[in-house]
């Protein structure tokens, strides 16, 4: 009985160990892989290191939006502050002046250089934080 | 009236289906009139439910405006294939369908078993009460039913544009006909332990509709990912949204199902496990419909924001997870088998592929909804994207294919003699050596995962191409529905990690009659069409494409706007080849009249979807003959 019990200690043991040190890896593997999303408010109000990707939601400033060949620079908007994005490539049908949108990329000098932008499938969609009416 | 009727007969069903289960565990089951009266019962109480859904099909054909879901969802200038999809193109209706799903998965059951079938009763008690929580849920949170009256709309407000595509009409049919396919286990395993008589061979009852549920289930996620890759424009075949994360959790949970299904209907070791597993796979499977449906995460698919949808729902999943469970822990004593695991016997190594498949069901539950609780306790909107998910995935699924490569030629309940094999292994090893060197060489791939991926994918492959060889040469069994469904996943593995590597895309900037190279591929401008269409108007691009040896091709992508919501869409036009897509679309037009375009060439990604079909395949064959064998 004795060794029975020892040995099922031991299986008890080595499963904790294993399930311990997994859960320690995947905790790991999300905090070091997390998108931070920030309004163009918070974004002036903090500082993130270049090398970390976030997300910007907001509203495309009206007129702040100039095209060059593939590439096009536009505000982003909460209406308080704004903040420059750069993006190379097509953008959504959705995109538009005045509408919502969020940015996916890198800050550099208090521009967001863009390597995704997403504007919802959904004609009345508005990016979290902006519960603000125009 | 007819709206009333349909209603009628929906209410009228909920009643029967709930005296179906009382009648099911309330009164005795090995009696045998008791068992023909609960079949009977639930055919008719199916025969309604499936008549008022062909009524509402009806409605929605007859362009019943009145019909508020209908009026929303529906237009007149619709083709009717559309006007019948439109049912399940938002919430409500596709509830109506899933539903209808979960009954004809029931009535299929109850009409090719004997009523003296083992746990047949109860199973079916569990699968109408079940019915009945979510014809509640329909009724009383999300009625598609409800009118506008006095007076009835002229006409519709039409289906989203990107959801009138064929591959998006049959995709939610297969995805729920998947997700709502496992009920038959989860009833049959809860039947299980309530009889609680361990000699009930519960697992082999239901194996066939556990793997034609998991059959739908991989078509049913693979269709969703072609169309998004075509429809959607961005050109990936998964995004790690979440609501596509949530139809992942339940397959990965069923792929483990299945395999352990098969060691449990040989010998009752892992029974434990195998029911565990049942009930989880269910509950995911709810618990994907709770997150698509509660607006609780911000997803591309998610239905509108509804707490009390949200809130019942919940209620039910947790219902039925904390019933299931008390009664799994209190049969716990009944369900272990005493039977030991022999070490590098067939079990043990499909012990271990569970443990892989936990971890990966463990970490995509975190991905989802690690973002609420990190907002609820830091107050700072998080989002977790591809990057997490691919550094717990590629390793998991490279050591899984390492595990399977050596499991390869094991028996059940005998110890593998790795000796025996030693001439296939090292040479597959030599040989997908030699691949990834090549890959490397030839291919430029220098991603380290990517190169070890490579290697993981080809050891499988290799590998199974000795056992086909062994079988032809030598007549030496093999289960070729293992051969197959792992060769997919061999294929699979190498084909992501190439998409991965080579794949690219650029925007150019061309106007009409102008044309610009990348990679060798000349494009060319030549026209623009407008195309006009019942319901919506469409600029056509025409390209020219000239490849590097010579050949040229058109490529027509378009812009569409849809008459009655406004919307604009784009549709892609892909040249496929045997490697690679070549993948356009168009953006917007400058004001010097040229327009962005988008050019992607998207490697070996017809592969990917050629591996789920393999094992979906795999899993049909493996039906047709457990069926045989009957």
């Amino acid at each position: 009985m004795k060794a029975i019990r020892q040995k099922r200690l031991i299986t008890v043991f080595v499963i904790l160990i294993f399930s311990g040190l997994g859960s320690f890896l995947i905790f790991k593997a999300l905090d070091s892989n997390l998108d931070f999303f920030f309004t163009p408010s918070e974004l002036i109000e903090q500082t993130i290191p270049e090398n970390k990707r976030i997300k910007i939601g907001g509203m495309v400033l009206e007129g702040s939006v100039i095209r060059d060949k593939t590439n096009i620079t536009f505000q982003i908007t909460d209406y308080k502050h704004s903040i420059a994005v750069n993006f190379d490539g097509v953008v959504p049908d959705l995109f538009k002046e005045g509408s919502g949108v969020v940015a996916l990329g890198y800050l550099d000098n208090g521009i967001v250089y863009a390597e995704q932008i997403l504007a919802k499938h959904d004609e009345n969609y508005m990016p979290p934080g902006m519960d603000i009416e125009k | 009236m007819l709206i009333e009727i349909a209603q009628f007969l929906t209410i009228l069903s909920t009643g029967l289906f709930f005296l179906n289960f009382l009648f099911a565990f309330f009164f005795d089951s090995s009696d045998r009139h008791m068992a023909s009266l609960v079949s009977k019962v639930y055919t008719h109480s199916s025969l309604l439910l499936a008549t008022s859904f062909f009524i509402y099909v009806w409605l929605a054909v007859s362009d019943n405006f009145s019909v508020l879901y209908i009026a929303q969802h529906s237009n007149s200038n619709l083709p009717t294939f559309y006007k019948i999809t439109s049912i399940w193109s938002a919430h409500e209706g596709s509830m109506f369908l899933w539903i209808l799903f979960l009954v004809l998965w029931g009535a299929l059951f109850n009409f090719v078993t004997q009523n003296s079938q083992d746990l047949k009763v109860k199973s079916m008690g569990v699968i109408s009460i079940i019915i009945v929580g979510f014809l509640l849920f329909l009724l009383l949170t999300s009625n598609p039913f409800e009118t506008i009256l006095p007076i009835a709309p002229v006409n519709g407000a039409d289906i989203n544009p990107v959801l009138q595509d064929p591959a998006l009409a049959i995709h939610p049919p297969f995805l729920y006909m998947g997700y709502i396919g496992f009920v038959i286990a989860f009833a049959h395993a809860i039947a299980f332990m309530v009889e609680g008589n361990p000699s009930i061979k519960w697992e082999s009852l239901v194996r066939t509709w556990s793997i034609a549920a998991w059959v739908f289930l991989t078509i049913g996620i693979t269709l969703g990912s072609w169309w998004a890759y075509y429809e959607l424009g961005w050109g990936g075949y998964w995004f790690w949204d979440p609501v596509e994360n949530v139809a992942l959790m339940p397959w990965l949970a069923a792929t483990a199902f299945i395999h352990s299904l098969s060691v449990s209907s040989k010998s009752s070791s892992l029974r434990i496990w195998t029911i565990l597993l049942s009930i989880i796979v269910f509950s995911l499977s709810l618990f994907g419909a709770f997150i698509v449906r509660s607006g609780i995460i911000d997803s591309v698919h998610s239905f509108a924001n509804d707490p009390e949808r949200g809130l019942y729902l919940l209620t039910f999943i947790g219902i039925l997870i904390i019933g299931s469970m008390t009664l799994f822990s209190s049969r716990f004593s009944m369900l272990s088998s005493g039977s030991v695991i022999k070490t590098f016997s067939k079990e043990s190594f499909i012990s271990i592929n569970n443990i892989f498949f936990g971890v990966l069901v463990f970490s995509t539950m975190l991905g989802i909804l690690y973002p609420l609780i990190y907002e609820s306790i830091y107050e700072q909107k998080i989002s977790v994207g591809a990057p997490f998910y691919n550094a717990i995935f590629v390793p998991m699924a490279v050591l899984a294919c390492i595990f399977l490569f050596f499991s390869i030629g094991a028996k059940w309940q005998r110890k593998l003699v790795i000796s025996s094999f030693v001439n296939s292994i090292s040479i597959s090893v030599l040989i997908s050596v030699f691949l990834v060197l090549l890959a490397y060489k030839l291919l430029s791939i220098h991603g380290t995962w990517e190169l070890i991926s490579i290697f993981a994918g080809s050891i499988i492959i290799v590998r199974y191409l000795f056992v086909i060889w062994d079988y032809l040469s030598n007549k030496k069994y093999s289960n070729p529905f293992s051969v197959i469904a792992h060769i997919g996943l061999g294929i699979l593995m190498i084909s992501i990690s190439l998409n991965n590597e080579l794949s690219t895309e650029r925007a150019l900037n061309i106007k009409i009659n102008q044309s610009d190279t990348y990679q060798g591929y000349q494009i060319k401008l030549t026209d623009l069409k407008l195309v006009k269409q019942p319901n919506h108007d469409s600029i056509q691009a025409v390209f020219l494409v000239t490849d590097p040896i010579g050949n040229n091709f058109y490529l027509k992508p378009e812009k569409r706007k849809y008459f009655a919501r406004g919307q604009i869409t784009t549709e892609t036009d892909i040249h496929v080849t045997l490697l690679k897509d070549i993948y356009i679309t168009i953006g917007d037009q400058l004001k010097d009249g040229s327009w962005i375009v988008n050019i992607q060439f998207n490697y070996f990604i017809r592969w990917i979807w050629f591996s789920a079909i393999m094992m979906g395949f795999a899993g049909v064959m493996l039906i047709v003959s457990l069926n045989k064998a009957r």
